[in-house]
């Protein structure tokens, strides 16, 4: 019997290419979201300029931090969305592609049209607080982890829920409580001294307390950066793993 | 590789949900799909025929029993049955802020298939559906037929050796319909196989090759339609309006049906005169026809179709 496309079933990311275009149209029609996704952001650095514009700076890290983790929003609504109104895992899951492109193609493809508005938030940033290229690469690179962290997190919470209004509620309380109150926007040390182990262990505050540290902003013990990083890199990969297991179980409904 | 392209054997599916009984959507259906066939699985709702149809297209775990897609066990090795098949699920919905072209595309693309190939397959499958002239709209500004359409061109235009559509054709108007029909005709000439869920009985008549009646997740009957159509016991029926109180009268001409509203009598041409002169003694207003899958339908599973 003949097959077309991909015959093998052993490329664990066969389709996604393709997936993450398909992803990059459907998002690409939705001008006003792209526009809306800066809303809060935008909202607290001008808060921040009129109220203590010596905190813009560290407004402006938290801001790009609190973008990517907010994308882990838009993977939960989009996978949810398309899986509960359109069935797109069925037409897609039951073929080739396979479930690691499903989810990394829906969290790619928000990426790929949303990190335009983060790009030029990061521009604005640069005049702000005039970073050196390795801070530059360090805040990109605590971003990115943000980014892959919330994006596992809100794949898998995609998978919980069976209808979309439900999914409004819980996945803003949720990416805007650990998006907000943490120390993102704010100096890490105006949060409570004997919670700081529980900040540095919740990755958006994590990344924004590295990047405030490495911007000089706040002072951060070794063991408190250690602790941090740790931190985030482990959930980060134990989410992303997690995320793609979970991806291949939930193919098929038990 | 084996000649047929789908088979089940005691397959079972037992839904458990908190707070109420479990509920035994498939009861040990057996079943086989030869290569190049068309088969339709009839039955009303809640029979049974989506939940086969996701087992077989590996969404979801049976509780027991074995299903083979071209030789691949479905449960054991889904991802080796996987790049065999492709599935236009019940109330599916393109993409809305694709176009049908987009969306039929990029999905061939998903699938593997080359620019080359995805381009041609797209066109075709678009100028099959009718969808040529809108092909460039968003789906959120086509109707709901179009979008249905959508869906069955982006699943036609993988001409994947085994297609699993499940109520293919619902929303559509009758011409959309018998363009499907065609398409489906088409792909099994090239060599695919399709297995279609439907509650309209002119399809499952017009389109497949054998068909299977399904109720309480059981298999009841299977044949051709005409097969099931011998098996009413005649090839006229005789529609009695308001005629339910005389089923004892009748019986002995066939088989009767009462829907309540109409007594349907299943008769040979030879006791047709016979019947009718009794209607007319009878002042009852009598309608001849030939004998429908309906009725095939009516007398396997006691019920219409239509009815919950």
């Amino acid at each position: 019997m003949r097959t077309e496309g991909f015959a093998s079933s052993t490329r664990a990311f066969r389709g996604l290419g393709a997936f993450l275009w398909t992803e990059v149209l459907v998002q690409a029609h939705e001008e006003l979201a792209m526009a809306a996704s800066m809303l809060v952001q935008s909202v607290l650095l001008v808060f921040v300029y009129i109220l203590a514009p010596a905190l813009l700076g560290i407004a402006f890290v938290g801001a790009i931090i609190y973008s990517m983790f907010t994308m882990g929003n838009r993977v939960l609504n989009e996978a949810a969305y398309i899986r509960i109104d359109h069935k797109a895992n069925d037409l897609y899951l039951a073929g080739p592609m396979s479930p690691e492109s499903y989810f990394l193609g829906i969290a790619t493809g928000i990426l790929v049209v949303y990190v335009a508005p983060v790009i030029v938030l990061g521009a604005l940033a640069a005049f702000v607080v005039h970073f050196t290229w390795a801070q530059g690469l360090l805040l990109l690179g605590l971003a990115a982890t943000v980014w892959v962290f919330s994006a596992s997190v809100g794949y898998v919470f995609s998978t919980f829920f069976r209808d979309n209004r439900a999914i409004w509620a819980y996945s803003s309380l949720f990416f805007n409580i650990f998006g907000v109150l943490p120390p993102v926007f704010y100096p890490f040390r105006l949060w409570p001294a004997a919670l700081a182990p529980v900040a540095l262990l919740m990755p958006p505050s994590a990344a924004a307390a590295l990047a405030q540290a490495s911007f000089g902003f706040t002072e951060l013990s070794s063991g408190e950066v250690l602790l941090a990083t740790a931190g985030l890199l482990a959930e980060t990969v134990f989410f992303l793993l997690f995320a793609i297991y979970w991806a291949r179980r939930t193919v098929r409904e038990k | 590789m084996t000649e047929l392209a789908l088979s089940s054997e005691d397959l079972r599916k037992v839904y458990f949900s908190k707070g109420a009984p479990p509920t035994e959507a498939l009861a040990g259906v057996a079943l086989e799909v030869r290569r190049g066939e068309r088969v339709a699985l009839l039955g009303r709702n809640g029979a049974g025929k989506t939940t086969f149809l996701k087992i077989a297209s590996t969404l979801l775990r049976p509780t027991s029993g074995r299903i083979q897609v071209f030789g691949y066990d479905v449960d054991r090795t889904p991802e080796k049955a996987r790049p065999y098949i492709a599935v236009v699920p019940q109330e599916g919905k393109p993409f809305f802020h694709l176009s049908p072209r987009e969306q039929v595309y990029t999905y061939l693309r998903a699938r593997g298939l080359t620019r080359e190939t995805a381009r041609a397959r797209t066109e075709e499958a678009l100028e099959k559906m009718g969808l040529l002239e809108c092909a460039n709209r968003l789906s959120v500004t086509l109707s709901g037929g179009q979008r249905q359409r959508a869906m069955v061109a982006t699943v036609i235009a993988t001409e994947a050796p085994l297609l699993f559509l499940d109520e293919p054709t619902i929303g559509m108007d009758p011409f959309a319909r018998r363009a499907v029909w065609e398409s489906l005709r088409t792909l099994t000439r090239r060599g695919s196989t399709i297995l279609l869920t439907t509650h309209y009985l002119d399809e499952a008549e017009a389109l497949s090759d054998r068909l299977y009646i399904i109720e309480r997740g059981r298999v009841l009957v299977s044949g051709t339609a005409e097969d099931l159509k011998r098996s009413v016991g005649g090839t006229v029926k005789v529609l009695l309006p308001g005629a339910s109180s005389m089923i004892e009268s009748f019986r002995s001409f066939g088989t009767c049906v009462d829907d309540g509203d109409a007594l349907t009598v299943i008769v040979t041409p030879e006791r047709l005169g016979e019947l009718m002169d009794l209607a007319v003694r009878s002042k009852l207003l009598a309608t001849v026809g030939p004998v429908t899958l309906e009725e095939a339908f009516l007398r396997v599973v006691g019920r219409s179709i239509d009815e919950d």
